[in-house]
């Protein structure tokens, strides 16, 4: 990655777009459940949002095969997105002080920077 | 409690053959645990494989994008067999208190 993309988060904006073709080819209620996903998984996100690309494109995999295998998204996720997500992102159970700290301190210099 | 005993379910079937997400979520709703979906499977495979206890193969399927196959490796026996170790113990001392409350 060059410090271009790095700052502008030109990389990212590339393989969002990758993920969107993709998602297209996907039945309606799939559509529907990785718009929950993202909604569910931004909040893991790291300051930029590059943690999550890999985890994007895992669920996305998942969601295809499955797909293809004719079965409907409720059979392949059951009722709980949210907790599929906290899962995928690793983040079992109440946030620590310190991840609390450093969203507070995240969120501060984002709001400072005028998002 | 279910979320241990599902991840060594999972290494369990995984430990006897090289196997994918869909058939390793039919095998346990056989099992019983109906409400099992492909996606619990799947973030229990996720960790197994971020924690080294199995390998994975890309195979093509006959429909849709390759399958990712789980094979499992010496650090996951090692897991396996003290998950049946712990499972072992719990399942005594469960057996004990019940029987005791009588």
């Amino acid at each position: 990655m060059n410090f271009w993309d790095k700052i502008t988060g030109n990389d990212m904006k590339k393989e969002m777009k990758a993920f969107d073709a993709r998602v297209q080819k996907l039945p309606a209620d799939y559509q529907t459940a990785w718009k929950e996903i993202n909604a569910h998984l931004w909040p893991h996100t790291d300051f930029t949002g590059r943690n999550l690309m890999p985890i994007f494109d895992g669920v996305l995999g998942l969601l295809e095969e499955t797909a293809a295998e004719g079965q409907s998204v409720q059979e392949v996720l059951g009722d709980d997105i949210k907790g599929f997500c906290s899962a995928l992102a690793g983040n079992e159970g109440a946030k620590s002080y310190r991840d609390k700290w450093r969203k507070q301190l995240n969120d501060n210099i984002a709001k400072k920077l005028g998002k | 409690m279910l979320k241990g005993v599902l991840e060594g379910s999972v290494l369990e079937i995984i430990s006897r053959e090289e196997t994918y997400g869909y058939e390793i979520t039919r095998r346990l709703n056989a099992l019983g645990f109906t409400d099992v979906v492909e996606g619990t499977v799947y973030t229990i495979l996720l960790r197994l494989e971020k924690n080294k206890l199995v390998e994975t193969t890309k195979k093509p399927s006959d429909m849709g994008p390759p399958r990712k196959f789980f094979m499992i490796n010496e650090a996951g026996r090692e897991e396996l067999r003290k998950f049946w170790e712990k499972w072992e113990f719990v399942n005594s001392k469960m057996s004990e208190l019940k029987e005791r409350k009588q």
